[in-house]
Parts: C-alpha cells; structure tokens; sequence
C-alpha cells in the first residue's frame, strides 16, 4: 500500500476514534495529506521498510511543536505555543516522517493510567462497552499506535511512561538509554530520568524512529557525545546465543498470575532457541520505586517552579498575589491538577533542609546502588562508570521481566485506586530508569486458557508486555532480542 | 572592550519580546488623574530595591573621613561627650564579628547559561534566550568563557581553584525569577579558601587600625545567575525585563574575622579594586555591579564565656549573628555594621536577646530594620542542576591565568613606594593613583615617568626625583584641574606633561609658568609646549645679580618699616611677601624665588636661608 492510502486511512482513523481522546491535537488534514502525495512521488527507490519517511507520526504532547499547542495535557499550559520546535520532532521531519498531531498525557507526565489530562483520560475500548486504561503517561500515544492512528508515535518515559502503556494496549514501546535522544524542546518532568520514548506496532518500526533520532544534539546538555556513542554496543555475532538473565526479585507476590505465564512461556521460547537462562538478583530493587517516588517529584517541583502564566501560559481569573506573596499563588492552585500538585508538594518536602538528609540523599544513594546492581549482572561493563572494559563472563547479555505487574485495568478501578497503589504499577519500569538503561516493552500474547472470554469471541488478543533491558549503550542488542522475542513468541509451539 | 565589540556581534536569538504586549498597552495609557507616572529603574542585583549612590571619587571618600575624624578628636578633646566615653566602654565590653558576601558581576560577552549577549542600557527583553524566560522545554548551555574571568577573580584572592564543581538550584518564588530558582554553586563552589590582607595604606589616612595588616579568610568563591530586572510602574504595575536574567555573577564569601566597621568597608573596596586590577568585573561596578550582605555579630570580651557559643563556618565562639541584606555600597556596608552592632550592644546591655533573623538597612537611615525571622526564613531547597554537567577546570589553565594575571594592587602600591624603583611615591599618593579612573590615572602617570627617564637618562641625581615629581604633577597639578571633569589621558598627553616638568627641572621655566602651561594645554591650546614657550616668551631668561640689587633696594626702601620689624623681630618668613613683589614687578618668567630671597638675604645682612 501506499504512504498516502496509509495515511488517509489513518487520518480517519484518528476522527473514527476521537471518542478514545488518544489524540488532543491535529495539523492541518489537508497539508497533511499533501505532503504525503507529495512523499509518494519522491519516494526514494530503496526506501528502508524501518524508515519513518512518509509515515504519519503522533508526538505526545509535552514535546513542543510549533504547529499546535503544547499543552503537557495541564491547565495552565492550556493554550501554550511553543516558539520553537524540539530537536526530535525537527529530525523527524527531516527523516521524512509527516508529524501529524499530538497525543494525551497524563499532566506533565505524572501518572500511569493517563487519567490526570486537562484533556480528560484516554481510553482503551476495543469492543463496545470496554472501558480500560491506556496506560501512562504515553498512554494516548500508544493506543494512537494500538488503533492504527498513526505507524508510530514519539512518547517519552520518565519511570516507564512509555514502557507500562505499551504493555497495557499490546503495541511495542522503547526506552533508549539515557542521553541517546534530544530532549531539546521536551517539556521536563525529572531531567535525570527524562527520556524520549519511541511506540510502535512492531520492533522494525520503533528502531527506524530511533534510528532517525539517535544523533547528537549540541543543544541538549546532556545529549552524549558523538565520541562517547562511537563506544557503545556489545559486538554479537549473529544469531549466536545469548545468555539471558531472569531477576529474580521481580517475581513479586502481586504479580497478576496471567502475566506470569507469559514471562514463563516467553523465557522458554528463548530457550528453545538456543538461548540460556540465568536467575540473578537484583537485591536494590525493593527500594528502587520509593527511591524514584523521591528522585521525581523532587526534580518535579524544581521543574514546575518555572509555571506562573506571567511570561506564557494561563494566569487564574482575577487578581492573583497580595502585597505579601507572590503574583501567582492562585495561578498554580487553578492552573495544575491533584496529581502534579501533589508531587510537587512532595518534591519541595524531600528537598527541604529538615527532609533532604532523610529523603533525596539516601534516594540518590539507593539510585547508584541500583546501577551496581545492573552493573554486576550484566555481561558488558557500564562504559559511563566502569573502571576496565572487561567482560564479566558470568554476567548476562539481558535481561527479561514483564512491564507491569498486570494487564490492563478497567478505567473505574484504576479511579478507585489511591495514588500508592497508582505507584506500584512501576515496579518493573522504574529500575532502568533510575540506572539510565535501555528497555522495550513487547507484546507476548497471554496463554490460551487466560484470556478473557468476551474479547476472546471478539477476536480481540490480549498481550502482556515483556521487558527487555540492556547494558547502558546496549540498545541496538535490546532491539535485536525484542525482535527475536515477538518472533519466538509468534511461532507455533514446539511443545504442543 | 573586547567584550563590548563581540556584545553586538552575537545575534539574539529570540527576535520577539516575551511579554504581555497588552500590559504595555496600559502602561502606555496616558493617566487620568494628574499623578505622573515615573519609571524608576531598580539597578542594584536580585531586584530588592535598593538605590547605590557611593560613586564619590576615593579621594573625596578619603579627604572627607580624614576631616571628620580631625573633626572627632576636636570633640572629643573639647568637650566631655557622653555618648562617645559610653559607645568606647561598650566597645570595651563587646567584641564585634562581622563576614562579609559580596556579589560583583562578571565581564563577559555572553551569559552565564545562554549564548544570549550580556547587555547594559538595551532596549527592554532584546537579549533574551529560550531559556533565560524559562520557556518550556529549553534548557541550560554553560558558557565556560564566563570562567575565565571568574578563576582570575578567585586567584586574586588567593583562593585554591577546585578541580571540579557543580551548580545546583536555589529555589525561590518571585516574578523576577523566570525559572522559580537561580543556579548558584552550593555544594561545590569553584575555589575555596583564599584570603586577603589589608595593609595600613589600604586604609583612609587615620583610620587604620593598630593591628594591620590584617588577613581575612575567603571561605569560597562561587558562580551564579543574576535575575530578570523589575521596573516600576506606579502604582500597581510592575514591568519585567528579562535582558539581566543570568548575566554571570560570582558571590565571595569571607570567613567571619572583620572585627570593625571600618575594616569591613576597607574590605570591600579592596576586593572592588583588585577584582577590577584583574579585569574580572564589568567596569559599571559603581552603578550597581556590586552588592554585598552582611552577618553581623557580638560578644564579649573578657568573657564569662558560657561555652554556648556558636559557630559560623568554623569560626567558634560567637554570638547570635543576625544578616543584614542587599547593601549597595562601601558607606552603606560601614553604616549598616555599626548601626546593627549599636542595635546588639543596646538588647543585650538591656537584658534582651539577640534573634537570628534577616534585616535590612537604607541608605541615610540610623538603625537597621526586621525583615524576616527564622521561622520566615526562606527554605531555598537546595538541588544538583540535573542539566548541567560538573566544570571540570585543568591545571594548565589555571597555570596560564595565573601567569598573565594583571599586577595586583599591594603589589603595585609597593613598587610605587619602595624606593629602589625610583618612584619613591607616598603610599597614600600611590594608592590613590592606583584607585582613581579605573587605574587609568595610573598608566598616565607611568607613561610620563617613562617620557622623562628617556629624556634625563644621562643624569642619576634627576632620575631619582622624577617619580615623586611626576607623582605631585600628576596627582595634585593636573589633578585640580580634571577635578570636575571626567578623567581622560588626551587632555594634556603624557609626553606634554613630561615636557613641561622637563624644562621646571632644567631650570628652563619657573613653577608659575609651568602651572600656566598646564592650564593652557588643558583648556585645548593646540601648540606643543615649545612652541608656547617660544611665542609666549616664557623662557627664564634670569635677571643679573645688579638688576635683582636694585629691585630689592627699592622695595626695602618702600617698606622701611615692614624691614625693620623683620629684621628686630626675625620674622624672615615675612621675607616672602617681598619674594612675591619682586616677581610680580618684573616681567613673567625673570625672577625666581630662591634667587630673590637670597640677594634680599644679603642686602640685609640676614643668615642665608
């Protein structure tokens, strides 16, 4: 099929399922579409099937655009333009690639269930009356992918923000290392962890998006050098097999009985493959989400400083400040919803003199305990912080856990939960993030006898999302594995 | 000047103003009422309004504290002050501690965090980054240009550069703080532990104390970001200028060792002057470059000391210090010390307790004032920038800026003085050569010693005068004449002035005429010196021992009874007034005074002089 019949096809996809609210934004449908008749007649000869050129591409709406508003889905961003683009969408375009509109998000990108938007919660429905969550905080961005709306989306994941929605709606969601992709223009939540994230309906897609955006960016302090990236990547001989570690502290008590069938089924598919497993542990990981549940909020609270309508964004109605305060106190009371308030509140509290010695401080010490946990499993050393450049030959090539501890939950649950239970839903996600690692999230479809019977006579296959995660700088051989897994999983069972 | 060329080159890159253009719209309504809108343009740093006004030429500053201390001691000796005998038995009792943090802005093309230009006087939010109006999304871009003056700053005051350090965040709320914090050096300022020593010509003439020279710790010395400039509007609007927003500025702390006010200000505008000396500072340090706070504290002498003293970085044994905020210049610095130790002395002699708190002090105001308590005190929440990667600063660099680092003040003061240089100045003349114009005064005056070294370099006994001749010339002849105008080397070039004192010292032209000279290459006459000399007939062209007899015989006989009141009662000083008739009897440029008085000398039989 052609680029144009794609993206016509997508397009109105995008108006069919408005009701989903995955997309808050949209440019022009007739350029749009011009630009893509346009990218059929020049269309190179060899167009690489990964490439993103030609393709409609949705962009999460805290990464800034000029072309539409840049909202972060939060009130007092409501009618935010950027002046600038960011350097992704920029090398988007260049590559080819129709940047097409935005994606909802849970505010600022707080939350994993997308329920905390300005723009109200997207919703996963695939039959009539299912109501669940997309996930978060890239969760318009992913069922944008799952509803083909678009053929890939850019999201960016924070403690799993792209990983844990593109478990939830069955699509493939990728976390580069840290400081692979720009985040110029990427509105910031947690700048240590911050990361753009590419979602997509397969691995070749989501690495022709990564692809195009793994460049140097001078305008990102802490883009990695092209000198530090020349470094990176274990040197596989193809097809050779890898040794795959399963962490042993992941297998948590809650962990939902459906996904846990699938990690099984997924580390003996590798397994028939030639592949061999190793349990290791990862002993840090207990204090991994309460160390992320510091680290965020606390840089949240110093990033959201910035938000008081007097330079851009939406000042409250009527007179704000009083000789004693400051002009803008009821500006960030109105213009920011509970769950931002909330965190930004916690952030100032860990950062207070009282609180930092007891909070942030020990947050950081856990943090680097998690990355020497990472450190001494792996197979490859961490060419950031490692003292020699040998192998650990006991070490792992990867690692493979699920994404979330559970499939998809009904919209009104996830309502009903208090926001530390919200929390626990990344677990999985958050310890790459904090040690900057690479991770993907694929769909392994759930095991024959637990899938739900409703969507089962509707044809609908749940999946859960299965995590890969690499050696810092490793994220070609995630993508590799990713690939390799989704096919494994694919092919008939041996077993059977 | 190289950075105010390179200013205009670097475009800006935000064209558009970033500000509500409807708020413009109103301020520019014209007003109703008869009240007049003024702007009045806030200059001091960190936007709390405070006007500097200490622009007064040091040797004001210098004449006018050795006048009132003259003034004092008469006072004192006069009458019994009560208020005096009791503020020095006070002193007796209690010690005074003081530490000082003085904010000065750095000279540098660029800002601290943005390639956008540093800029003065532009037109309102013309230099603006992305990231100086905290835009989403936008982030920091270190500019390490702006280290260079900054490491100069630190080694001129002696302090280790640190291998590595870090900005963090300082947050605080206020609408002249785009991003809600500032980037400041917390955890890791870039040099740490220098010091500075006062000397007894660093002080006013008469107050030097007895102990100097005194050293003074430097804790540390760390960088930071200005903020955006608020301009008023009254009454109810306030309009931002984002231009300032994280121009780069360095903040010194020194150690709490300054046991007087006066000694507190001498440091002050040392620090001024040897940050100028090595070019780390813009040159508008007087409109505003620089701000200082003060911590201030009390307690006994000979004390019962309790052993609950505090301790303020390492320091023990002090008593509750209060912080006195945001002052603008030296005589406020001084003021502001003893009005808060006055304000300690008086709680504590009347029972009372000092509390920890913030104050602050007006320009002209006799006490200082609340501001704040500790439970007001801001919690600035203190975080690692997680954007902006450690500066890591090499050896070599240090190396080469401490080997190109400009002549430091002491170092200079001491040349001038130390007679082996033949300068042979006074070191109250040199340090007022080297603070006055910038140290511009200063290169004048080398060049016209330089000019007339060339010319007597053949001749010892004059090259050991010409320094201090040069220095009188430069400083007090020349000096009276620029006293109301701006100080620039092309009034009268230093070759003009070398060749004036040229021809005084070979005897060619009286004192008189030199001064004459001066003043009419001042007021522009454009001849060279010469040929003034020549057209003007100035040369002295001396009287003969006959011609001076005969002038002197007259007088005597004029003033019969003035000789004889002289001669009886020896006043030979009244001598001078006939010196004075003799000259101004024979024609410009005949008569010298020394020769005159001697053959007066002579004719009356007096001792010679």
């Amino acid at each position: 099929m052609s680029y144009l019949a794609h993206a016509n096809r997508q397009l109105e996809n995008i108006l069919k399922h408005t009701n989903l609210n995955a997309v808050v934004s949209l440019y022009d449908r007739a350029s749009i579409l011009s630009a893509a008749s346009v990218a059929e007649q020049r269309a190179p000869q060899s167009a690489h099937p990964r490439s993103p050129y030609g393709r409609i591409v949705l962009v999460k709406d805290n990464i800034c655009t000029t072309a539409t508003p840049t909202t972060a889905a939060s009130g007092i961003l409501k009618n935010f333009k950027s002046p600038y683009d960011a350097t992704v969408v920029k090398q988007l375009e260049a590559a080819g690639a129709l940047v097409a509109g935005k994606t909802n998000m849970d505010e600022f990108g707080m939350g994993s269930y997308g329920l905390n938007s300005y723009h109200g919660p997207t919703t996963m429905s695939r039959i009539k009356g299912e109501e669940r969550s997309a996930g978060g905080s890239s969760g318009g961005s992913a069922l944008a992918v799952a509803t083909d709306q678009c053929w890939a989306a850019l999201g960016t994941d924070t403690g799993g923000s792209v990983r844990l929605p593109a478990a939830y709606t069955g699509v493939v969601g990728f976390k580069p290392s840290y400081g692979l992709l720009s985040r110029w223009g990427v509105i910031a939540y947690a700048n240590s962890l911050d990361t753009v994230g590419v979602l997509g309906g397969d691995v070749d897609c989501v690495e022709g998006v990564f692809d195009a955006l793994n460049v140097y960016d001078p305008q990102d302090p802490t883009s990695l050098l092209p000198s530090t990236r020349s470094h990176f990547g274990s040197i596989r001989a193809r097809n050779s097999p890898l040794r795959i570690g399963i962490p042993l502290d992941y297998n948590i008590s809650t962990l939902d009985l459906t996904v846990r069938t699938a990690w099984r089924q997924s580390l003996q598919r590798l397994q028939e493959r030639g592949h061999t497993l190793h349990t290791v542990r990862l002993p840090a990981t207990r204090h991994a989400l309460s160390a992320y549940y510091v680290l965020a909020p606390a840089e949240a609270s110093s990033n959201l400083a910035k938000y008081d309508g007097v330079r851009y964004g939406n000042r409250a109605e009527g007179v704000d400040g009083t000789p004693e305060s400051v002009l803008f106190a009821k500006t960030r009371g109105a213009g920011f919803g509970p769950e931002v308030q909330r965190r930004i509140l916690l952030g100032a509290f860990s950062l207070s003199a009282q609180a930092i010695d007891n909070y942030f401080i020990q947050a950081q010490k856990v943090r680097r305990l998690v990355q020497q946990d990472f450190d001494s499993v792996f197979k490859a050393p961490n060419q950031l912080v490692a003292k020699s450049l040998e192998e650990n030959d006991n070490g792992v090539d990867v690692l493979l856990c699920p994404t979330a501890p559970t499939l998809a939950p009904f919209l009104n649950d996830a309502k009903r939960q208090d926001p530390i239970q919200a929390y626990m839903n990344d677990i999985f996600t958050v310890p790459a993030s904090l040690a900057g690692l690479p991770a993907i999230s694929v769909p392994i479809s759930v095991a024959e006898e637990d899938r739900d019977r409703e969507l089962k006579n509707r044809d609908v296959v749940e999946s859960a999302g299965m995590q890969i995660i690499g050696q810092y700088g490793d994220d070609k051989l995630v993508l590799d594995v990713a690939r390799e897994l989704v096919e494994a999983a694919s092919s008939p069972d041996k077993l059977a | 000047m190289l950075a105010s060329s390179a200013r205009s080159a670097f475009a800006v890159v935000p064209k558009r103003p970033y500000i509500c253009q409807s708020c413009i719209q109103k301020t520019r309504l014209p007003p109703l009422a008869s009240g007049r809108s003024s702007i009045r343009l806030t200059r001091a740093l960190h936007a709390e309004r405070q006007l500097p006004n200490d622009d007064s030429p040091f040797r004001k500053v210098l004449k006018d504290a050795a006048k009132k201390k003259k003034k004092d001691r008469k006072g004192n000796s006069d009458t019994s002050n009560k208020a005096q005998r009791g503020e020095s038995v006070q002193l007796d009792k209690w010690e005074l501690t003081v530490g000082i943090e003085i904010h000065a802005e750095l000279n540098t093309a660029r800002k601290l965090f943005s390639s956008a230009a540093t800029s003065v006087s532009e037109a309102p939010n013309t230099h603006v980054s992305l990231f100086d109006a905290a835009f989403p999304g936008s982030q920091p871009h270190f500019q390490k240009e702006a280290l260079v003056p900054a490491l100069r700053a630190a080694l001129a005051l002696n302090c280790d550069i640190q291998h590595k350090s870090s900005f963090d965040r300082k947050h605080y709320f206020y609408q002249d703080q785009p991003a809600g914090y500032q980037i400041t050096q917390y955890y890791e300022p870039f040099a740490k532990d220098g010091h500075i020593t006062l000397y007894p010509h660093d002080f006013p003439p008469g107050t030097a104390t007895q102990d100097a020279p005194i050293t003074i710790g430097i804790k540390q010395v760390q960088m930071e970001q200005d903020t955006a400039k608020t301009v008023q509007q009254p009454p109810f609007t306030n309009l931002l200028d984002f231009n300032r927003v994280s121009h780069p500025l360095i903040e010194i702390i020194t150690l709490p060792q300054i046991h007087d006010p006066t000694t507190a200000a001498v440091l002050v505008r040392k620090i001024q002057t040897i940050l100028k000396a090595v070019n780390a500072v813009t040159a508008g340090m007087e409109m505003g470059g620089l701000r200082a706070d003060v911590n201030v504290s009390i307690r006994e002498r000979h004390g019962q000391s309790t052993g609950r003293g505090l301790s303020y970085s390492g320091v023990t044994g002090l008593g509750q210090r209060t912080e006195i905020k945001n002052l603008a210049s030296i005589k406020a610095v001084e003021d502001a010390i003893i009005a808060e130790r006055d304000r300690q002395i008086g709680l504590l002699e009347s029972g009372g307790v000092v509390e920890g708190e913030t104050r602050g002090w007006t320009l002209g105001s006799r006490s200082t004032k609340r501001l704040r308590g500790k439970e007001g005190e801001i919690d600035y929440r203190y975080m690692p920038d997680p954007d902006i990667a450690p500066v890591i600063v090499g050896n070599d660099l240090i190396q080469h800026l401490r080997t190109t680092l400009p002549q430091l003040s002491d170092e200079t003061v001491n040349m001038l003085v130390d007679n082996k240089n033949d300068y042979s100045l006074t070191s109250k003349d040199a340090s007022t050569l080297l603070l006055l114009d910038g140290g511009e005064r200063l290169d004048y005056y080398y060049d016209v010693v330089e000019h007339l070294r060339a010319t007597f370099s053949n001749d010892t006994d004059t090259q050991a005068r010409l320094g201090k001749v040069a220095g009188n010339w430069v400083l007090m002849e020349l000096g009276g004449l620029v006293k109301h105008e701006e100080w620039s080397a092309s009034h009268v070039s230093s070759n003009e002035l070398a060749s004036i004192i040229a021809h005084v010292l070979r005897k060619q032209i009286t004192g008189r005429t030199a001064k004459l000279l001066l003043s009419m290459k001042f007021e522009g006459d454009e001849r060279s010196v010469e040929h003034i000399i020549a057209a003007e007939n100035m040369l002295l062209c001396p009287l003969s021992r006959h011609e001076y007899e005969e002038l002197a015989r007259n007088l005597i006989e004029e003033k019969q009874d003035v000789i004889k009141e002289i001669v009886e009662k020896k006043r030979y000083q009244k001598l001078r007034w006939f010196v004075g008739q003799m000259m101004a009897r024979s024609a410009e440029g005949t008569v010298e005074p020394d020769q005159a008085e001697k053959v007066l000398r002579d004719l009356l039989h007096l001792p010679p002089m």
